[in-house]
């Protein structure tokens, strides 16, 4: 009989870890997969920045890279996905996965006996703040997505949970029950706070557009909120946001806290990422994926007199580029006046790229002919991190430490400027708008040649008036595009705004001509704003989940 | 009491037989003869009978009537049927088997030079299907009537009565080989026995004078010649190259070619920086070239203008040789055999080989008449280092991945690469092949084990046998920082691992045997077994070495990147079991098993299952009916049913919900350090206590036949096999979480078949004979039932290839199926509509004909299980000379030439591209060709998913071996001491006829998706031995 009785070797059972110091590891468990990776689905299918399905899937950026590199992605670009597609059963796998990791911690620390009420308050909240975090992921992927809370388990046979109902009152619950048990500052930085579920249930309001239910807690973290660290809130640096040097900064509301050199194989270091570097040369050396579209660029241009963005006309003429030219080939790049921001956002030939010395152009392009001339920049490494804050192990040094940003105060003020404008006074709003816009034209957060000038003709001016609510709503959000571009959200805001099909049918009309392949493309208005529920998750749900309208 | 005494001869020569078994009939007093073929048998009375067997022979009977001494010629065995068995647990004359056992000619077996055992078994037994791949030491998928499971279907191999693995058995320490097949052979193996039984035994010593032999083959094994992915040159992609510019209204400009309206070739395609210089340029300067890491890379790197042919940079003639020294002799009372092996195999893929050195000792003492004790021992050291077989990122795939442009080595002798823009990501292969040089992999094993035997109250035997196997494996790489690719390692790298398993069976049986009234033959078998295995495996990495010299290569000198990792598992059976077989007369056979096992992989509620089995054999020919009609020797109807088990699909821990996690699952910087995490865990596993037992129920019938005198040999068997709650991961939406789900009894398998196997005995004249053996094997595996109707399997960088679906064969391709490409804007319009349709791109199969292409249209449109496979043995002998044919073949299985996904599409990564491509593609004036349009853009309607392009049909005949001998007279010999001195000439892999455009269409994989080509080390490269083999 004893011979019989074998004990699994290696692991742990729910006995052992239903202490305090175990639902603290199950918690940490769960923050692991803000990240993205390191669970179910894949790397940058799963990436916590997004950048397949809110940037390629916009006007933010192409694909890039070489046409049949990660194929999956270009239907995703070009708004004619199927259900089949791998991209998003992974990432619908990775954000349950990350859910069910919350709602361990929940069940587990209902057996545990050694935790003070307190605690159990804190540790139930982080857990509902990320349970939410994660939600918030589906839902704006695909809008009809099932809630699964801390009851639905395999051993109670409950988890085929239908897609049919509207889940933002659970999300909103989860969140609202964060800040209510939630400290103000935590131990650790990477810890999600008070304020930052307060920003964050602020940004489901805007998704709702329920502008009188976020404004009173945006207003309330702008006056009010700090990190989990105990910094105020506020603008740093422009360039600090994306640099490992400098993360968890005052602007820092939330973070995926990325680590690298630290035996977890890589797995920590951004790999959702890791394919968004330059090719051939300079940081990462591979893949050259996520390159910004012509369109993105055009969009810094400013008006020579004001420094304000051309609103109307931003896309009419183009930023002038090395398309078609060799590095060897002469080139002098754009001389026209420029919002500084151009130069952290995007990499182009002959501007400095970080401390990589200028962008070489076409040598570090993998395909010119497929992704047009620009690289990616936000989440470059600079070079003197080479090994110390990236990890070498891989095909790619593009594993790094370099933080991505889920929230930034940025985000928290243009948003506050959004509900000015629909709810409130054009002034507020202007003058959110205006905060910003001042941070970019401190010429000390600018790009500098290694003369130590500006590296190109910089110029940002503030708005002096929004003259009518219209215009206002056109600057706000013109605004979060050049602020956030290449953050992972523009897909989002313009689903939320209500106008992806109008842009994005301007952008590939007018992007056609240098990206072939978007002829006879188009964005279907009540289809393409929500991505298809993945085929298999429906077939395994034995069609107990629905698909979207439109696949 | 007196004693018997007598000699036993060879009929056909007068030579005495050493090692024959004499026994009192119907009694276990038992000799063995000596060298002089002389025995000695104790008596009590002057009556009764006296049988003489060996193998090979047919036994003689010879009543003792009063007689004292006796002379026995033997005549040797053309029959099988009075051959003498070793099937579970106990030997059977294959006349009185009722299950289904097919023997394997250990002779012929030999005849193939193969590094591993279980390749050797290809086309040698009906029901048993081996895949290989020609890596040195890799692998086999062994399937015994068809693919019962997704998860492992190895059979059991049982060593000597222990559980083991034949892999690395040296072929000439093997006495026999019997496969068990339906449930009435092995279902004594209960829940071990589902996927097939191999029995091995090993070969023992012979009482007589001591016998030296030496068994020796050198040979060379030959790659494929000629351009065998059928590749463009230099200046056929850069024509390519310009047409897919054009077609898809793409500037007309590459970093290499130039921008112009025809490509230049380069002279250079790489200085510094710099791509595509034509002449030379300040930059081509060789003093500015360098490629020391501590200072820029700076590589200087001419255009192969003709093209590098890659595959045989890589691929080269390799030679073998395997080299068999035995000893063995004894007396009547000990018996013992000593052999040494060593085998080195290089693959023909650089720096690829096999290294064995093996010892057995196996010996037997009869303590008294009545007790005997033996022990088998082998133990092997290998080394044998192995590439990812199967794999996109393997030196097989870069070899048609790599552009013909790039020369292998630069100006300085530096490697050349990729890092020459415009010419896709692959690595150079000779590169990885040179760097993978001092990786090894070493591993040596000890298999054995020690038994006693006691007769006792006359008509029982107790035995009891305590063995097991002990595996040491240690493997290191070391990965080199490079300079020359476009995606280069950033730094050099160090990885070691080792580990043990180790695992222990012992087995107490009790035999009962007699004769009843001379027609009642009554054997029975009760045994007790407990198995237990346990393993443990360490390892860790390191990076960013001081410098690449071997000798600096310990973990603790890396600078950073450290990693570690342990892991562990235990699991154990206990079983009882039994054994009952009745004959009548010879005619009328009846067996049963019955066991009980118990096993540690389940709950406690659903630890033991129970195997019964039922056989029965009726032998026509024994009935008055038949006994006149002489062209049949034999007849024999048999039948079988039973259950069995498999438990090798479930973890040890399934039962278990289990939490645990690392740091790169579970871990998070949460402090913001950027360079270390903190502990954190998740759930692992979700256990399932009310997981049991998979049962298979096998239902055989088998027809027996000897006709002609024994000259012909048929068995013919039908079988079915059902698997009833297969053993299977649960399958759930992704809303249950990450953890694993545990391995459930849901899903239902069923294969049917037949088996055949034909064997002719000839003799043309009095010098020349000749024997025909014919193996036949068909399986048809169909899904009854799995949750989730259906999984996905075989993944590709376009998505999976396979779908494993209820009402389809295990293993069936899945996609978009082709009908053609379009011919034109008009067909475009008048087809139903289709994402991405162009003239010159697929157009695919309204399946569910709502007029427009969706995932919906998919659809099965391959199958990769062969509709049959067979042998064929030819050998025959004509005076001192012999010759030996065998062919293999598989055939009606369909292959994925996944190579044509990066061979046959401009945009599937820059890399060399096939002619095909080029020469057979879609142009508006070639409509009717079958590969697409040239374009740079990837989509649905071309290279962007599964489709059925990329199928093949992946029959094949292959002309296994060829071998011509020589057997030197021996009365030239004798004078030397040499009893027999054989040589041989063999050309393996001789041909293979097949349409597979690839490789080698033998292609192995899981057994949830298999026969898709990702890069095949190719098991048909032609092999030129000359052995020997020495008797003294």
């Amino acid at each position: 009989k004893n011979f019989l009785e074998k004990a699994p070797l290696g692991s742990l059972d729910e006995s052992t870890l239903a202490t305090k110091a175990g639902v603290d590891g199950l918690l940490i468990g769960a923050y692991h997969l803000v990240s993205g990776f390191g669970g179910a689905g894949g790397g940058w299918q799963t990436a916590a920045s997004n950048w397949v399905y809110g940037g390629v899937a916009s006007d933010d950026a192409y694909k890039g890279s070489d046409p049949g590199d990660q194929p999956d992605i270009v239907p995703i670009e070009t708004y004619t996905s199927n259900a089949s597609n791998g991209y998003f059963n992974q990432k619908w796998q990775a954000v349950y996965d990350a859910v069910q990791r919350c709602n361990s911690v929940l069940r587990v620390m209902a057996k545990a006996s050694d935790i003070s009420d307190a605690d159990k308050k804190r540790i139930a909240a982080e857990a509902r703040f990320l349970r939410a975090h994660f939600h918030f992921e589906a839902k704006k992927m695909w809008n009809k997505v099932p809630y699964i809370d801390e009851s639905i388990t395999y051993a109670a046979g409950n988890y085929n949970v239908p897609n049919d109902k509207d889940i933002w009152p659970n999300i909103e619950a989860d969140f609202q029950y964060a800040i209510d048990n939630l400290p103000a500052t935590q131990t650790a930085v990477g810890r999600a706070n008070k304020w930052a579920a307060m920003a964050y249930l602020a940004k489901v309001y805007m998704f709702e557009k329920q502008y009188a239910k976020a404004l009173p807690l945006l207003n309330n973290v702008i006056a009010n909120g700090t990190t989990a660290s105990g910094k105020k809130y506020a603008l740093v640096n422009f360039s600090d946001n994306f640099n490992a040097e400098t993360k968890n900064s005052a602007e820092a509301v939330f973070s995926v806290q990325q680590s690298v050199n630290d035996n977890s194989n890589g797995n920590n270091g951004g790999w959702g990422d890791v394919l968004n570097f330059p090719y051939n040369g300079g940081p990462g050396g591979c893949c050259g994926f996520y390159q910004p579209s012509q369109s993105l660029v055009n969009s810094y241009k400013v008006d020579p007199i004001t420094g304000l963005p051309l609103l109307d006309t931003w896309n009419s003429t183009d930023v002038k580029n090395d398309q078609g030219l060799k590095s060897t080939d002469p080139f002098t790049p754009e001389t026209g006046p420029l919002d500084p921001r151009l130069d952290w956002t995007v990499g182009r030939r002959g501007l400095p790229y970080l401390d990589w010395g200028n962008h070489p152009g076409n040598d570090w392009i993998r395909d010119q002919n497929n992704g047009g001339p620009y690289a990616p920049k936000k989440n470059v490494y600079y070079k003197r991190q080479e090994g110390s804050l990236t990890d070498k192990s891989f095909w790619t040094n593009g594993v790094t430490a370099n933080n991505y940003t889920i929230i930034r105060f940025a985000d928290v003020l243009l948003w506050a400027a959004e509900c000015e404008v629909e709810i409130g006074s054009l002034v507020n709003a202007m003058n959110y708008v205006n905060q910003v816009r001042s941070r970019a034209a401190n010429p000390n957060g600018w790009v500098k040649n290694s003369s130590g000038s500006p590296a190109a003709n910089y110029m940002v001016g503030l708005y002096l008036v929004f003259p009518d609510q219209a215009y206002a709503r056109k600057a706000v959000r013109f605004e979060r595009k050049l602020e956030l571009a290449m953050e992972g959200h523009r897909h989002f805001d313009l689903v939320r705004y209500g106008t992806a099909a109008t842009e994005l049918n301007a952008y590939m009309a007018k992007e056609k001509q240098y990206r072939t392949y978007f002829n006879g493309k188009s964005f279907t208005a009540g289809v393409s704003e929500y991505f298809p529920i993945p085929q298999s998750q429906i077939d395994l749900s034995k069609g107990t989940l629905k698909q979207n309208p439109g696949y | 009491q007196k004693s018997l005494s007598g000699k036993v001869t060879n009929k056909a020569n007068g030579q005495p037989i050493a090692g024959a078994t004499v026994q009192l009939k119907g009694t276990t007093t038992v000799a063995v003869t000596n060298a002089e073929g002389v025995f000695s048998i104790p008596t009590k009375g002057t009556s009764g009978t006296l049988v003489v067997s060996v193998i090979g022979f047919e036994p003689v009977e010879q009543s003792i009537s009063g007689k004292i001494t006796f002379n026995f010629a033997l005549s040797e065995t053309i029959s099988q049927l009075n051959e003498v068995l070793v099937t579970g647990y106990s030997v059977q004359r294959k006349k009185d088997i009722t299950g289904s056992v097919s023997v394997v000619n250990v002779r012929d077996l030999k005849a193939v030079p193969a590094g591993s055992g279980e390749q050797l078994l290809q086309g040698r037994a009906s029901g048993v299907n081996v895949i290989t791949s020609g890596q040195p030491g890799s692998g086999s998928n062994i399937r015994i009537r068809g693919i019962t499971s997704f998860g492992n279907v190895d059979p059991l191999y049982i060593i000597d009565g222990v559980q083991g693995s034949i892999r690395d058995l040296n072929a000439n320490d093997i006495e026999s080989i019997q496969v068990l097949k339906d449930a009435g052979a092995a279902s004594i193996y209960g829940v071990r026995g589902s996927n097939g039984v191999i029995i091995v035994t090993t070969k023992r010593g012979k009482s007589g004078k001591a016998t030296v032999t030496y068994d020796a083959y050198v040979g060379t094994q030959r790659p494929a010649s000629g351009n065998p992915f059928h590749l463009l040159n230099t200046q056929e992609m850069a024509t390519a190259t310009w047409a897919a510019l054009k077609n898809s209204g793409q500037t007309l400009t590459h970093p290499q070619y130039g921008s112009g309206a025809t490509p230049i070739i380069p002279d250079y395609i790489l200085a510094g920086g710099t791509a595509g210089i034509v002449g030379s340029s300040p930059a081509t300067d060789p003093s500015l070239y360098n490629i020391d890491f501590s200072k820029p890379i700076y590589q200087i790197v001419q255009a192969n203008k003709v093209g590098t042919d890659w595959f045989h940079e890589i691929f080269k003639p390799a030679m073998i040789q395997s080299h068999t020294v035995s000893a063995s002799g004894g007396n009547e009372k000990n018996t013992y055999l000593f052999s040494l092996g060593y085998l080195n195999q290089q693959g023909t893929l650089m720096n690829t080989y096999l290294k064995r050195y093996s010892a057995r000792v196996n010996t037997t003492f009869n303590i008294k008449n009545n007790i005997r004790v033996g022990e088998n021992l082998f133990i092997y050291a290998r080394e044998n280092p192995q590439i990812g077989n199967l794999s996109e990122g393997n030196e097989i795939s870069m070899s048609y991945r790599e552009q013909p442009i790039i020369p292998v080595y630069d100006i300085k002798g530096g490697f050349a690469g990729t890092a020459a823009k415009g010419l896709g990501n692959a690595q150079n292969p000779v590169a990885m092949r040179v760097r993978a040089a001092d990786n090894k992999g070493y591993s040596w094993d000890i298999q054995g084990n020690a038994y006693a035997e006691v007769d006792f109250l006359r008509h029982l035997t107790a035995r009891t046998s305590f063995g097991g196997t002990l595996d040491n494996f240690y493997y290191y790489y070391y990965g080199y920082r490079s300079y020359e690719n476009a995606e280069n390692n950033g730094s050099n790298s160090f990885s070691e691992n080792a580990g043990y398993n180790r695992s222990w069976t012992w087995t107490n049986t009790v035999t009962y045997s007699n004769v009843f009234a001379e027609k009642h033959n009554v054997k029975a078998l009760a045994g007790i077994e407990a198995v237990e295995s346990y393993g443990r495996g360490v390892g860790g990495g390191a990076l960013g070495f001081f410098t690449d010299n071997p000798n600096f290569r310990t973990l603790s000198n890396g600078s950073s990147g450290f990693t570690n990792y342990s892991n562990v598992y235990q699991n154990s059976l206990y079983s009882l079991f039994g054994r009952v077989d009745y004959a009548y007369n010879d005619k009328y056979l009846l067996s049963g098993t019955i066991r009980r096992d118990g096993s540690s992989r389940f709950g406690a509620d659903k630890r033991y299952g129970i195997f019964p089995a039922f056989s029965l054999g009726w032998r026509i020919s024994r009935e008055s009916f038949l006994r006149d009609v002489s062209w049949i020797s034999d007849l024999k109807l048999r039948g079988s049913w039973g259950k069995l088990g498999n438990q090798l699909n479930v973890n040890p821990a399934n039962a278990f919900s289990l939490y645990g996690g690392g740091p790169g699952s579970s871990y998070y910087d949460i402090n913001g350090t950027s360079t270390s995490s903190v502990q954190g865990f998740i759930a692992t596993r979700i256990g399932n206590p009310k997981t049991g037992w998979e049962e298979d129920v096998l239902t055989n019938f088998g027809l027996d036949a000897a006709l002609f005198k024994n000259k012909l040999d048929i068995s013919f068997e039908y079988y079915k096999k059902s698997i009833n709650g297969l053993l299977f991961t649960d399958q759930a939406p992704a809303t249950v979480g990450g953890a694993t789900l545990p391995v459930v009894n849901i899903g239902n398998i069923e294969n049917k078949g037949f088996d055949f196997s034909a064997t002719y005995h000839g003799t043309a004249s009095k010098d020349l004979k000749f024997d025909i053996g014919l193996i036949v094997t068909t399986y048809k595996s169909n899904i009854t039932d799995i949750p989730g109707q259906y999984f996905e399997a075989g993944g590709s960088r376009i998505g999976n290839f396979v779908r494993n679906a209820v009402g389809h064969p295990i293993g069936a391709f899945y996609g978009y199926d082709v009908v053609g490409l379009f011919s034109g804007a008009d067909d475009v319009s008048k087809s139903a509509t289709q994402k991405f349709a162009a003239p010159g791109r697929f157009k695919y199969r309204d399946v569910n004909g709502d007029g427009k292409i969706t995932a919906d249209d998919r659809t099965f449109f391959g199958d990769p299980n062969p509709k049959f496979t067979g042998g064929l043995n030819l050998n025959v002998s004509y005076k001192d000379f012999d010759l030996s044919m065998f062919m293999y073949g598989s055939f009606g299985n369909d292959v994925i030439n996944y190579v044509r996904y990066w061979t046959d599409f401009y945009p599937s990564f820059q890399g060399v591209k096939s002619k095909d491509m080029l020469y057979g593609s879609w142009t508006p004036s070639n409509t009717g060709a079958k590969t697409p349009i040239i374009e740079n853009e990837s989509n649905f309607s071309n290279n962007g998913v599964v489709n059925s392009y990329y199928k093949e049909d992946g029959s094949y005949l292959r002309c296994k071996s060829l071998i011509l001998g020589y057997t030197i007279p021996s009365t030239t010999l004798k004078k030397w001491g040499i009893e027999k001195f054989r040589i041989y000439l063999q050309a393996a892999n001789l041909f293979t006829i097949t349409k597979y455009t690839g490789l080698d269409p033998e292609l192995s994989g899981s057994n949830a998706a298999f026969g898709i080509d990702y890069g095949n080390y190719p098991n048909n490269q032609k092999n030129y031995n000359v052995g020997v083999s020495v008797t003294f």
